[in-house]
């Protein structure tokens, strides 16, 4: 946030420019995610590619071996839907469990652990226009939602208009929040939804409630899909993982509450 | 001289004994004398200082009665001990000298060398004595001077850059107070005049690795924005490298933006810029002299790894009253000083401020035109001679920066220091400064307005007592002495918030802690042609109560907690710092130079930036966070040619770091009560070889540097534990200056620099997460980024005695330096990947002007 002062003094200048990077040997990436929602829930197990390769090419891990077990020993074992995609068939997340993920590919076995938090539920949503500069348009969305008493509660917010694409705002920011300096008060989130957001849309905003390393995994995907980083940024790494023997990605098992409104 | 200091030893010891008897610090002499063996001087004032520092603070720790207020009471009785104590070794030695003196047959003369238009005492001024080639000194910092030789008569010639040499024909019979009045000498143009030989002081002192800036260097090289910064200045010196385009962070042979001791008037300063590292807290026009080391450092200094930047700032004219300034495109400045009383005593205020937000404010729009952006400092001192012997200083600095966007957010940051220094002048051999320094550092962040709206603040605090000790024992000895204690406050944050504020009051304990350390150098010509300067530096840090105290194990988690009371002391470290520097000297205009530094760090920068921020915290060496080390050593080759006019060297170092800090991925450094848990200690190393030739008389002016260095650290938690460049590994640093006084009217200048890119991090291969693209690390700093260079030029125009115009081009030929890199994924076609360079600074013009009356 302290960079934009010389940006804003003198105009900056953008260019693409080619950069020869080395090509990394192909390393594991395995995404699996428990909610409280109605299943299936998926594990997707896949490998990493050259950076300048097109995407959607990813090399995905078939007839690889994925269980989801939680602490009372009810789980299941997941099926391959579609090339490196894994599905459940009977699992619902229950909040107040902890889940275990193991795959087995490769002749490799990663295993990572996960508990789901207490739902928090939204209290309140609302819309105001934006107002902040004249000329402005837009809205902001209020997400008011009681933070429980206890220290450590963590939070992701996830927003979506029903006019837009999925992802397409909040897409490269995580929208995430902490107690940490709130604990147990009322918390009111704002997102900003700027000029392509029109009164009519319906705003849909999920709250996930999250465990310390779902967050902080959040966290830290969020500082190396940044784009603004300025030279004096620290060295950027890849995210902080619950995955065992050196994966890459995360397991997280989170409660969902979600609340729509129509924007006046 | 090993007898003179044995006879001065013995006499001094019985006197001494006498004098304090009463005071446990007898014993450590007494022991000498007891034992009959030859107790070298420097050894047993080390003894003395030793006893006191450590035994002080055990023995004062029962002072029970004083319960509530036990640390305070502490430091208190601490400091009165230690200016007591001194006060009185002082006074014992100064008593003695007379004997000594005449036991030699000698006599001193020492004085104050001034400019003679203004009364600004001159720093760094060589005194030779003619037809005594080796003879000679400079003046310290405070333009004091002090000559010890045999009965005689003696032709003093006295000489300092941009002013005419002095002369003086002195017949020694007596001690005498000498002082000069060096007249300014207008910038030659054209044409070289040889006007008789030129100091060689860098060829013969045995100063290695140490810069000393030219303050009208500094105004004559072009800047950007025509901002005239020292710590920009100093970037164009070998060895010492930008921390980023437009930014007044610095790193120092490899060391990182927190290893630069950057004193200002004595006090140590701990956020030096403003506007986020764009520009720096020291305005231009009240600065008098600046000296820059990176190797072979004194044991006076201490308390940072790889340099010190010695910022003094001027005194005021004490002759007539004088206003200069100067009105930029970013800020202006005005600086008026003038005598209090005439020849005795002067002042100096000196002020700036930026007024860019005076545009918003014309802006229509309300909220715009409330916010707020800028900065302003605020420098002023007094100081007044009393008598021949003493000198008092009281100055002070003020600076914030204020960045608000009402019922938004506000940002406010700035240091404040206050100064009382006390120079008094023994017999006419010792001169000693001391000085009691606060200095403060302060950050609030303010969000939202009204009953929600929170603050958060953080800062460290310092009460800061110095005394200084010179003593001229004769033209081959001198002894420098002295002990540093600073008691630190450190506030690593707080939240206050109003009532419907969704933030709850919040505050991280403070911290305490006691920072120690005592000196001894001894600067001898062993012969005519070895010079030695060797000392010790004994310093201790200790954290202090009250305190919750936590151990951490490997993997950041809290494995035992423990609360201490108020003024116990929960962990101390002591450091032996040696500190030696040798020069052989070939012939007048060559030598070689060698030097090995000790240097200790006990306070550390955590950041989420690799240079400085204002949120940066400041944190004490702890059960969990010990002090960095670093040792160096340096040999170089110095030449100088056709009389002096051009100097030149070549250097190489070597410089070992231990107990460097990182941070776990994802650190959330502000308002954590564990912050210790987050931190990764590694070490670090750095060698290079550094060329320097510099053109210091004439038309025209200039250096140029280069640097091939090599810096690398290494951390088991990083990059798989295997050593990885720095980001300031830069493996070539060119800098080209120079200037050209054309004319009377027209002076011109260029500043040409290059360096190999930093060393960064970039991804190796990428992979789909929430099916977007996240870029795929495996090794750090493993790239780099372009080569940088960039010309800047400047034109000065002198409209007349009073004022002149100066234009400067910034990136002449339009460079598209790198800023960042960033790697992502096309907006308008995802499924591709790019990697975009910004480019910040394009060819700017600009125009100052700037006038005195």
């Amino acid at each position: 946030m302290f960079y934009f002062l010389p940006l804003l003094i003198f105009s900056s200048c953008q260019k693409v420019v080619t950069i020869d990077l080395n090509n990394a040997a192909p390393h594991m990436v395995i995404e699996g995610v428990v909610t409280d929602q109605a299943g299936p829930d998926s594990v997707l197990v896949s490998k990493t590619g050259d950076y300048f390769t097109p995407a959607l090419t990813f090399p995905q891990v078939s007839n690889a071996f994925v269980t989801i077990f939680d602490d009372r020993g009810n789980g299941d074992t997941l099926k391959e839907a579609s090339s490196g995609l894994y599905y459940s068939s009977a699992l619902q997340g229950v909040p107040g469990r902890t889940y275990t993920l193991k795959v087995t590919a490769e002749g490799k076995e990663y295993d990572a652990l996960s508990t789901m938090p207490y739902k928090v539920m939204i209290d309140s949503l609302y819309a105001t226009p934006l107002r902040e500069f004249d000329g402005d348009r837009g809205f902001t969305v209020y997400v008011a939602f009681k933070d429980p008493p206890e220290q450590g509660n963590y939070y992701r917010i996830k927003p979506h208009v029903n006019s837009l694409p999925p992802d397409s705002i909040g897409g490269g920011r995580y929208l995430l929040y902490s107690d940490k300096l709130t604990n147990g008060n009322e918390a009111v989130y704002q997102i900003r939804l700027g000029r392509n957001v029109n009164a009519g849309d319906t705003v849909t905003v999920e709250l996930l409630s999250l465990d310390k390393a779902t967050y902080d995994y959040f966290n830290t995907l969020k500082d190396v899909l940044s784009s603004d980083r300025s030279p004096t940024s620290l060295s950027p790494a890849n995210p902080t993982t619950n995955l065992s023997n050196g994966s890459l990605g995360y397991f997280a098992a989170f409660a969902i509450d979600s609340k729509r409104i129509i924007l006046k | 001289m090993r007898l003179a200091l044995q006879i001065f030893h013995r006499s001094n010891a019985r006197r001494v004994n006498t004098v304090l008897s009463g005071l446990e610090l007898f014993r450590a002499v007494d022991r000498a004398e007891d034992s009959g063996e030859t107790y070298p001087l420097n050894k047993t004032l080390f003894h003395i200082v030793e006893r006191l520092l450590i035994k002080s603070s055990k023995s004062s720790r029962n002072l029970k009665f004083l319960a509530g207020t036990k640390v305070h009471a502490e430091a208190f009785i601490y400091y009165m001990r230690l200016i007591v104590v001194s006060f009185i070794v002082v006074s014992a030695v100064s008593i003695l000298l007379p004997d000594y003196a005449a036991a030699q047959h000698t006599f001193s003369f020492s004085g104050t060398i001034k400019n003679a238009e203004t009364g600004e005492a001159l720093i760094g001024a060589s005194i030779f004595v003619e037809n005594l080639q080796t003879v000679g000194t400079t003046t310290n910092a405070y333009g004091f001077y002090s000559i010890t030789l045999p009965q005689g008569t003696y032709v003093l010639r006295i000489q300092f850059i941009g002013f005419k040499t002095g002369e003086d024909t002195i017949v020694l019979d007596r001690n005498r107070s000498v002082n000069f009045d060096l007249t300014p000498e207008p910038i030659k143009v054209g044409e070289v005049v040889v006007s008789g030989e030129r100091p060689n002081t860098n060829v013969t002192s045995t100063e290695i690795s140490v810069n000393k800036l030219e303050v009208r260097d500094v105004n004559a090289v072009p800047v950007l924005l025509g901002e005239k910064d020292i710590l920009k200045t100093i970037q164009l010196l070998p060895g010492i490298e930008s921390a980023g385009e437009g930014n007044t962070g610095f790193y120092a042979r490899g060391g990182g933006v927190d290893q630069n001791l950057i004193v200002l008037d004595e006090a140590p300063v701990y956020n030096s810029s403003h506007l986020l590292g764009f520009l720096s807290i020291f305005n231009s026009d009240a600065i008098k002299d600046v000296k820059v080391m990176t190797g072979g450092i004194p044991a006076e200094y201490g308390g940072r790894l790889s340099s010190v930047v010695d910022i003094r700032s001027n005194d005021g004219n004490d002759k007539e009253f004088g206003a200069t300034g100067g009105i930029g495109l970013l800020a202006s400045r005005l600086t008026v000083d003038g005598p209090i009383v005439k020849n005795q005593g002067s002042f100096i205020v000196s002020g700036r401020r930026t007024y860019a937000d005076l545009f918003l404010r014309l802006s229509s729009d309300t909220t715009i035109n409330r916010a707020r952006l800028y900065f302003y400092d605020l420098n002023a001192k007094v100081n007044y001679t009393l008598g021949g012997k003493d000198r008092v200083f009281l100055s002070g600095y003020f600076g914030r920066d204020n960045f608000n966007y009402p019922n938004f957010f506000g940002y406010n940051w700035g240091n404040t220091t206050a100064t009382a220094r006390w120079n008094h002048i023994f017999g006419d051999q010792f001169f000693s400064n001391t000085s009691l320094i606060y200095s403060d550092y302060e950050y609030s962040n303010t969000v939202g307005a009204g009953t929600s709206q929170y603050d958060i603040t953080s800062g460290i605090r310092d009460m800061n007592f110095k005394t200084d000790f010179q003593y001229y024992i004769n033209t081959e000895n001198t002894v420098r002495f002295g002990v540093n204690s600073i008691y630190h406050t450190f506030l690593p944050g707080s939240i206050t918030s109003g009532p419907t504020s969704s933030a709850n009051n919040l505050t991280i304990e403070h911290k305490y802690a006691l920072e120690n350390a005592a000196y001894i150098s001894h600067e001898s010509e062993l012969l005519p042609q070895l010079k030695l300067n060797y000392g010790l530096r004994f310093s201790t840090f200790s954290l202090i109560g009250p305190a919750n105290i936590y151990s951490y194990d490997v993997n950041g988690d809290i494995t035992d907690s423990a609360a201490y009371g108020s003024g116990s002391f929960i962990k101390t470290y002591t450091s032996l710092e040696p500190r030696i520097a040798a020069t052989i000297l070939l012939n007048e205009e060559s030598s070689i130079k060698t030097s090995y530094t000790r240097t200790a760090q006990y306070l550390h920068l955590l950041s989420n930036s690799t240079t400085t921020n204002p949120s940066d915290l400041w944190i004490p060496s702890s059960n969990n966070v010990g002090p960095q080390y670093a040792d160096q050593v340096d040999l170089g080759y110095f030449r100088n040619f056709s009389n002096n006019e051009y100097e030149s060297s070549l250097e190489i170092y070597y410089k070992n770091m231990q107990h460097l800090i990182d941070y776990r991925n994802g650190a959330d450094l502000q308002l954590n009560p564990t912050v210790e848990s987050l931190l990764l200690f590694g070490r670090g190393w750095s060698y290079g070889a550094e060329f320097l030739v510099k053109k210091k008389y004439g038309a025209v002016t200039g250096w140029i540097g280069y640097t091939l260095s090599k810096t690398q650290e290494q951390f088991p938690e990083i990059n798989n534990g295997t050593p990885f460049s720095a980001r300031q590994d830069r493996t070539h640093d060119i800098s080209i200056v120079v200037i050209y006084n054309y004319s009377n009217t027209w002076t011109f200048s260029a500043t040409w620099v290059y360096n190999t890119g930093n060393a960064v991090t970039f991804p190796s291969g990428n992979y789909m997460i929430e099916g977007r693209l996240v870029p795929y690390y495996t090794e750090r700093n493993g790239y780099r980024m372009p080569a940088y260079h960039r010309l800047d030029l400047s034109a000065t125009y002198t409209i007349n005695a009073k004022s002149n115009l100066n234009f400067s081009l910034y990136n002449a030929y339009n460079r598209a330096n790198a800023y960042s890199i960033n790697f992502r994924q096309n907006r308008t076609d995802p499924t591709k990947t790019e990697a975009v360079q910004i480019t910040i600074f394009p060819i700017i013009p600009s125009v100052t002007y700037n006038f005195n009356f």
